[in-house]
């Protein structure tokens, strides 16, 4: 089975031995994050210090390539793993002090504005997996955790839906691999792609915020291409991960109604248990940056929090991925996943690119 | 830990560090 699956939740982490059996693994986070950053600076001392063009490489793709190489060759020993399983909560605590860098009426306006580019993606990723699904010939319940996968965010959704539509643990894994290896690719690919077209930090932002599935790959992505790119790429990934619980409850129904998944007696509570409630906090953080709480040199502080959050998130992205694992896992679900997310990523760039100037990115 | 889900962990920890940078209690943080 795909380790992606069985892997100890931060929670589950702490049942087992408390908190100190994730320091380990934090530590390590924190050591190839820093590498990376260090290494990013040094490159560019180096540079002036010779008065020599070197090409600037973030420190965003040093820490992931520190991380895979680590993963990829010696692997990540027990005793390290239950901290690096912590990535994804430094991941939502950097998206939480991200409030701070948006006035809340540019979240309202930005984030109704990726809500109806959202509410296409969704549409048409879902409709397109399910039918290439078919024409694959993939098993019904896998097909639902890809087209959860590829329209929401990745491995969270799936791991939601899993649950909710009582999928089996090889087809989350089939899923979350073909999602992983996307997201991986999609982490070079789309500054690339960027890049070429010239597009401005806000366009790209909301382009890889809609189209790059993980939640950390799509911030790398944003931050890859720049620091106001990651900046709204987190915030059109947040808006994309708010509609989670409405599209898990929509496949638990429709699977209850096949009689292949338990009933659902109370919706608004498991709306609100699927809802991701960083959502919150960012929203929080936003309107009391709003207020004009926070002195300048304040929400510069948080602004950096949130920078060293992601520090840790993106060491954790690279160790995480494991190439090897991913090509046991076989072609079609892969295949599959690819030819629907190059069709979204074409149709979300489209979007971003017709009705961007209108929308003033 | 256990009752508490990861999220509300996030934000519980985002609020509290916000709240020492209002305060003035954290030590700037550099970049």
């Amino acid at each position: 089975m795909n380790p992606a699956v069985t892997q100890t939740t931060p929670q589950v982490a702490a049942a087992q031995g408390g908190f100190f059996r994730m320091i380990p693994g934090i530590l390590l986070l924190a050591i190839i994050g820093y590498a990376g950053k260090v290494t990013e600076q040094s490159i560019s001392a180096y540079g002036k210090a010779h008065h020599t063009a070197l090409p600037n490489i973030e420190y965003v793709l040093w820490a992931i390539l520190f991380g895979l190489v680590i993963s990829n060759t010696v692997g990540i020993p027990a005793l390290f793993r239950p901290g690096v399983d912590t990535y994804e909560f430094w991941l939502k605590i950097g998206i939480v002090f991200q409030g701070v860098r948006f006035l809340l009426g540019d979240v309202l306006k930005l984030g109704s504005a990726s809500l109806v580019f959202v509410a296409i993606e969704l549409g048409v990723s879902i409709a397109l997996m399910t039918w290439l699904g078919r024409k694959f010939g993939l098993k019904p319940k896998l097909t639902s955790l890809l087209a959860i996968g590829s329209s929401i965010c990745g491995v969270s959704a799936i791991i939601a839906a899993k649950g909710a539509i009582d999928a089996e643990d090889e087809d989350a894994s089939y899923a979350i691999a073909a999602i992983l290896a996307l997201g991986a690719f999609s982490l070079f690919a789309f500054p690339a792609i960027g890049h070429a077209l010239g597009m401005g930090d806000k366009a790209f932002g909301m382009w890889a915020g809609l189209a790059v599935d993980n939640t950390a790959e799509a911030t790398a992505a944003g931050a890859l291409f720049s620091d106001a790119a990651g900046k709204f790429a987190v915030l059109a990934k947040t808006t994309r991960n708010a509609t989670i619980g409405f599209v898990v409850l929509g496949y638990a129904i429709y699977w209850a109604k096949q009689s292949q998944a338990k009933h659902i007696a109370n919706k608004g509570a498991f709306l609100w248990q699927k809802f991701p409630k960083f959502v919150l906090g960012f929203l929080v953080i936003s309107l009391v940056a709003t207020l004009g709480a926070f002195t300048k040199a304040q929400m510069t502080d948080v602004a950096n929090l949130s920078r060293w959050a992601f520090l840790l998130t993106f060491a954790g992205v690279g160790l995480r991925t494991d190439l090897r694992e991913m090509r046991k896992q076989g072609l079609r679900p892969f295949v599959v996943g690819a030819v629907g997310e190059f069709a979204i990523a074409g149709l979300t760039l489209a979007l971003v690119l017709t009705a961007g100037p209108w929308l003033g990115f | 830990m256990n009752k508490l889900s990861v999220d509300w962990w996030s934000v519980i920890l985002a609020f509290v560090a916000t709240a020492l940078v209002l305060t003035g209690a954290m030590p700037h943080i550099p970049w």
